[in-house]
């Protein structure tokens, strides 16, 4: 199947669509989920990696639907914030809905096949995650949430590079057409 | 072209779908100041407005019928009402009118009561002079009513003149501030005579008393029956001023009777004296008082300083009351001139 670049439409495309194991999705959220709450719990850096983030962006690109990658973003969001202690339903779900959109829009435009590619895609989605995140946070709760800082800055190259190795690793779920 | 078009923007409605679903659900969770959610503080904030437009809307509506449609009549109304107010602001400056004048006629009639011996007609004044150095007066009371010249005109308040002229219907007032007038008087105090002349000014002279003679001012002036026109004993007014003059003292009379504001004054068809009856019913002692000049003083006089014009003839300080019917008939002093001047 293929997409053309507007988003849901299909068009005549070189761009490949990847299929997967049945499960692949559902169990890569769940572990990305685990490992998140399981990395926190033994130090401060697991805020370095963001993988709920790392998986809405790898299977919005991959599969380039852009339905099917809000839904998933919205999934991986709403369940984020549900294991949360203090973040109100729907604050990351909100921001990686969008990321889930964007990305599978973005999948079918451009090549995200190659690892700068998707360093650099990943560098610039975890920036867009935040500046959601920021915004709904000062909007919606009068947190003054910040939209850039030099932690981030490390936590966004910190994450595309273990992205880069991730998604590398998920690629051989991907069902051979 | 439209399932194509519908097609395309499903995915983008899909994610607004979302978006607002999940801020809908932030929206219940959060809450903000004064422990308000968030839903609810945008709900209120979104529809206020609204409300406030309808309110208003409403407002506007209401203000329009009851400010022009429902004013159909008003202006009917309003003429109707200013004729009606018209009308009342009339009526109110008769009853006005009428309260003053049933008040004149109040204070004529008490003294009128007081005076029951004494014959006398209610006049109104109805017209003036047209000369302004003629201070006259004309009355609705005339030959008809048995009016005749040379009666005296007084008020309760004190002497207004004399009668000049008599006609059918009306007659003419000499006012004792004309130049031709002159009334024979007394100082209450002194019991000096003199003659009070006019002067063409509101206020006459007190002629003929000599230097020697004490005068104050507010001492009052009574009629002292000399020029044989007025009663003996009416007031005439006070002593306004008193100077040193050659050969006589001028003395300057401020009249008890308001000339300048007569509306009703009374006519008294005899000379005979003014005694109120409650004077007459206990003369008797008073007449013991009587002086060599013949005069009563009061058994308690007040302090002339005390009274005021306003008070009606001291009632007591006239001679008993003479038979009825009787004129004065004592001769007119060669020191006044009072009756050369009637």
């Amino acid at each position: 199947m293929e997409y053309t670049l507007n988003s849901g439409a299909q068009a005549p495309s070189s761009i490949e669509v990847h299929k997967y194991y049945g499960g692949t999705v559902v169990l890569a959220v769940f572990l990305a989920l685990v490992f998140q709450g399981v990395f926190h719990k033994f130090g401060h850096w697991s805020e370095l990696v963001d993988l709920p983030l790392l998986v809405t962006i790898y299977f919005g690109v991959s599969r380039r639907n852009p339905v099917s990658g809000m839904f998933l973003g919205a999934a991986v969001g709403i369940l984020q914030d549900a294991l949360s202690h203090d973040n109100p339903i729907g604050l990351y779900g909100i921001a990686k809905t969008l990321v889930g959109y964007l990305a599978s829009s973005v999948g079918a435009r451009i090549d995200t096949e190659h690892p700068a590619s998707r360093f650099a895609l990943i560098f610039l989605f975890f920036h867009f995650h935040q500046v959601v995140f920021a915004i709904s946070e000062r909007v919606l709760l009068n947190h003054p949430a910040p939209f850039f800082t030099m932690p981030l800055l490390r936590d966004s190259l910190v994450t595309a590079a273990v992205g880069v190795l991730i998604f590398a690793g998920l690629d051989r779920l991907r069902r051979s057409s | 072209m439209l399932d194509a078009s519908i097609s395309r923007h499903r995915p983008l409605a899909l994610l607004a779908g979302l978006i607002l679903s999940q801020v809908l659900l932030l929206a219940f969770q959060i809450k903000r100041d004064h422990d308000v959610r968030l839903i609810r503080y945008w709900t209120v904030e979104a529809l206020m407005p609204f409300e406030r437009g309808g309110t208003w809307s409403f407002s506007k509506v209401g203000d329009i019928w009851d400010g022009y449609i429902g004013l159909r009549g008003t202006r009917a109304e309003n003429a109707s009402l200013h004729a009606r107010v018209d009308q009342l602001q009339i009526l109110n400056r008769q009853l006005g009118s009428e309260a003053a004048e049933a008040q004149r006629l109040s204070a004529l009639l008490g003294f009128r009561e007081t005076h029951v011996e004494a014959p006398m007609l209610a006049a109104q004044v109805i017209g003036a002079s047209s000369d302004a150095s003629s201070n006259t007066l004309f009355v609705n009371r005339g030959q008809r009513d048995r009016v005749r010249p040379n009666m005296p005109v007084i008020t309760p308040e004190g002497i207004v003149g004399k009668i000049v002229e008599v006609f059918p219907g009306t007659a003419q007032v000499l006012l004792i501030n004309d130049r031709d007038s002159g009334v024979g008087a007394l100082l209450e105090d002194s019991r000096t005579h003199g003659v009070v002349k006019g002067s063409g000014d509101p206020e006459p002279r007190l002629d003929y008393v000599v230097n020697d003679e004490k005068v104050h001012a507010g001492e009052l002036i009574l009629t002292s029956g000399e020029d044989r026109i007025f009663p003996k004993g009416l007031l005439i007014g006070s002593v306004s001023s008193a100077n040193p003059g050659n050969p006589f003292q001028a003395i300057r009379v401020r009249t008890a009777a308001r000339l300048d504001r007569l509306e009703d004054v009374l006519i008294l068809l005899s000379q005979q004296e003014l005694v109120p009856k409650k004077t007459a019913e206990s003369g008797g002692a008073k007449e013991n008082q009587s002086n060599s000049q013949g005069i009563v003083h009061p058994v308690t006089p007040p302090p002339a300083a005390e009274r005021t014009l306003k008070n009606p003839v001291p009632s007591n300080a006239v001679k008993p009351a003479a038979p009825s019917g009787e004129q004065t008939a004592s001769p007119a002093p060669p020191q006044a001139a009072a009756a050369s001047h009637n």
